[in-house]
């Protein structure tokens, strides 16, 4: 049988056992001097390279070739934890380059986008590279451009997504965060339900720590109102966007009722006819829309309820007809807001 | 009345076909799957045995057998117990092997088995000493409080993943073993305060989206704690609500698909809260149910998926808190029996639904 030799890359097939630069170590079996219970039958590959991977353990070996046997552990399984912190520790203690390694974990990362460990140990590497990298910044704004390719293989998972939030925060600078409000926009003109992209937008936009005076707060809100509004009129019945209206006007501390007159647009039984006047703070629903939309009926009884006196009543009125007619499912919570406010 | 025909095993929870698949799991271990999952078999029992305690059904599972697995898990040198035999200590693992030898009321009968590691110059025990006299010697438990970090989430292991999953974790862990005053409540408190969104839910760091599966966990420790008047009950309560999709069936983030599991981490949360009632339980219920699988037992993610044991337990979890009839009441905050949080003294002010009869 032909030998590949040694240095080929191409050289997967061959156990470690049979490695002629594996001789020296000596590969340690899972069951050790025990007799399991409840014994694992690996696939042989798999079975091979945990066990010289313990007998590197024992050792503390720090190597070249250590990389290339973690690297072939997570490969086969990319939830072995041990394998992952063994390979990083070695990585820092060679001085190997950390951003030939965010490379070559590219494609890994894709594989496995589910798996927490993969975006764990890039997080380890950015923060490595932030401080010893001659232009952290360009790694950084790479990297942002990798999660979006992540990301567009499922532009909701949830590792990718806190990785890039985490990303952001981390490096904490301008020419990083500029990008990100078009990308959500982007996101959101493909799907508007997108509730990832949706909890990004509050992120950047109001969960980002400024300095006093940086932004002018009512200009920032003003934008955001409409841009949701626009959102909203695309598809009235879409919980993420009427979650982020109240969110922001709860940060801000601003009253419901200042939007009463487009709410009352989503809170009838028909849309607004054509002859009507175009309003463009106030975008009407598209033909097509359903009517009226929950959650417009929910803000607007909760606009009532702000507004308190006379209007309570009105705002009972509503949460009985979603109880009763349009919100089923949840009759008992708006038995219960009625309750509430009956109570006062 | 509903029909008790053979037929009707989506209208029915099928216990016994349940209680069969579980006790079937263990058995092929020729199984691909099986080998794939090593990294979760404690959990995986832990997961199955509840299934078991909450169908009164905690005998189907062979207990010595069960307690000598869990202790050759035991990871002498990190001082904590791995998924598996030979695997490296993690917290997961590790409250998976408490939650199981306290379910086994084993705490005080078993002896450490022999050692199991390589290196017997790093043994820290001679001999063999049962599980409390290990736990007095403080092993887990400062590994555990190791993992906290300075911004008091903790790890789940020592390659520094952090995540609220991991604090709610060593939580309950110290919470079974009577060692929460070892804890800093304030810095672990804080940072799960910190993952509350403007949406009322929670995320799983600090920034991100919320997810019911985090709420459950934040919002759980926080009972464990007594803290939960530190956040907005009401508004959390209706974000949980509004999970419950027209088939009945539960999601985790808006406009995801529903989820079995989910009928454990948004129920949990809200019967935690008081505010079980918001749920349509006959819908839910049905959802559940359908997703069965009426030949070989275990409950799917869906209808007409492939079972798995997590979603068999987080199905019967679920179930319990809806008050089906004939189940043995999980604790919400635990995701133990009812009765085992209560003789050890921790069961908390939750209410899940009336039983049905």
């Amino acid at each position: 049988m032909p030998r590949v030799t040694s240095n080929n890359s191409d050289d997967e097939a061959q156990l470690y056992c049979e490695k002629s630069e594996w001789q020296d170590i000596t590969p340690i079996p899972q069951y050790d001097g025990i007799n399991p219970i409840a014994p694992i039958f690996y696939t042989p590959e798999y079975k091979d390279a945990t066990e010289y991977f313990r007998a590197i353990v024992k050792a503390d070996e720090v190597s070249e070739r250590v990389l290339q046997l973690t690297y072939d552990i997570i490969s086969m399984n990319p939830a072995h934890y041990s394998a992952w912190q063994y390979r990083y520790r070695t990585l820092v203690a060679l001085k190997h380059p950390l951003d030939v390694e965010l490379e070559l974990m590219d494609a890994f990362a894709i594989k496995f986008l589910k798996t927490y460990q993969v975006w764990h140990h890039r997080r380890l590497l950015l923060t490595a590279l932030r401080s010893s990298a001659p232009s952290p910044l360009s790694i950084a704004s790479k990297e942002l451009a990798f999660i979006i390719r992540a990301l567009s293989t499922d532009t909701k998972n949830y590792h990718t997504w806190s990785y890039r939030q985490w990303l952001l925060a981390f490096f904490d600078d301008e020419e990083l965060w500029e990008g990100e409000l078009p990308y959500v926009e982007r996101l959101l003109e493909t799907d508007v339900r997108n509730n990832s992209a949706w909890h990004h937008r509050y992120f950047v936009v109001w969960g980002r720590v400024r300095a006093e005076g940086e932004i002018d707060v009512g200009d920032v809100l003003k934008r955001e109102i409409a841009y949701t509004k626009d959102q909203i009129a695309l598809a009235p019945n879409n919980p993420s966007a009427w979650n982020y209206l109240r969110g922001i006007l709860e940060h801000t501390k601003t009253p419901f009722n200042s939007l009463r007159t487009f709410v009352e647009l989503y809170s009838t039984q028909t849309a607004p006819g054509e002859e009507d006047i175009v309003d463009l703070d106030n975008p009407k629903p598209g033909p097509g829309a359903q009517l009226p939309c929950a959650p417009a009926l929910e803000f607007l009884a909760d606009i009532h309820e702000e507004m308190g006196g006379e209007q309570t009543k009105k705002a009972i009125e509503i949460w009985k007809s979603l109880g009763n007619e349009y919100d089923t499912m949840r009759k008992k919570y708006w038995e219960f807001r009625v309750k509430e406010a009956l109570s006062v | 009345m509903s029909s008790s025909s053979s037929s009707s095993s989506s209208t029915e929870l099928s216990i016994p076909l349940h209680v069969k698949y579980i006790q079937s799991l263990g058995e092929n271990k020729d199984d691909l799957i099986y080998h794939m999952t090593s990294h979760l078999r404690l959990n995986a029992i832990y997961w199955g045995l509840t299934a078991l305690c909450v169908m009164n059904r905690q005998d189907a599972l062979d207990r010595e057998e069960m307690i000598a697995f869990v202790m050759s898990c035991w990871d002498e040198e990190a001082g904590g117990f791995g998924a598996h035999s030979g695997h490296d200590a993690h917290i997961h693992a590790t409250l998976s092997a408490i939650q199981i030898l306290i379910l086994q009321d084993a705490s005080d009968k078993i002896d450490v088995p022999r050692v199991v590691n390589c290196e017997p110059s790093k043994h820290i025990f001679h001999s063999r000493r049962t599980l409390p006299e290990m736990l007095t010697e403080g092993l887990p438990l400062l590994v555990i409080l190791s993992l906290q970090q300075p911004s008091g989430v903790f790890a789940g292991d020592a390659f520094g993943e952090i995540d609220t999953r991991f604090s709610y974790i060593a939580v309950q862990s110290l919470s079974l073993l009577g060692q929460l005053d070892k804890l800093n409540v304030d810095k672990t408190v804080s940072y799960v305060l910190k993952c509350r969104n403007f949406d009322g839910g929670f995320g799983a760091v600090v920034g991100a989206e919320s997810h019911a599966a985090m709420v459950f966990v934040c919002v759980a420790l926080l009972a464990i704690l007594d803290k939960l008047d530190e956040i907005d009950q009401e508004t959390l309560a209706w974000w949980l609500a509004e999970r419950q999709l027209p088939n009945g069936g539960l999601n985790g983030r808006p406009q995801k698909l529903e989820d079995v599991c989910y009928s454990f981490w948004v129920l949990s949360a809200m019967s935690i809260l008081g505010k079980l009632t918001w749920i349509d339980a006959d819908k839910l219920i049905q959802f559940i149910l359908s997703a069965q699988d009426p030949e070989n037992g275990g409950i799917a993610d869906r209808p007409g998926d492939q079972p798995d044991v997590f979603h068999t337990l987080f199905g019967v979890a679920g179930l319990s808190l809806l008050g089906y009839p004939g189940l043995e009441t999980i604790d919400p905050a635990y995701c133990l029996p009812e009765s085992v949080t209560k003789r050890l003294g921790l069961r908390k002010n939750w209410k899940a639904l009336p039983k049905r009869t």
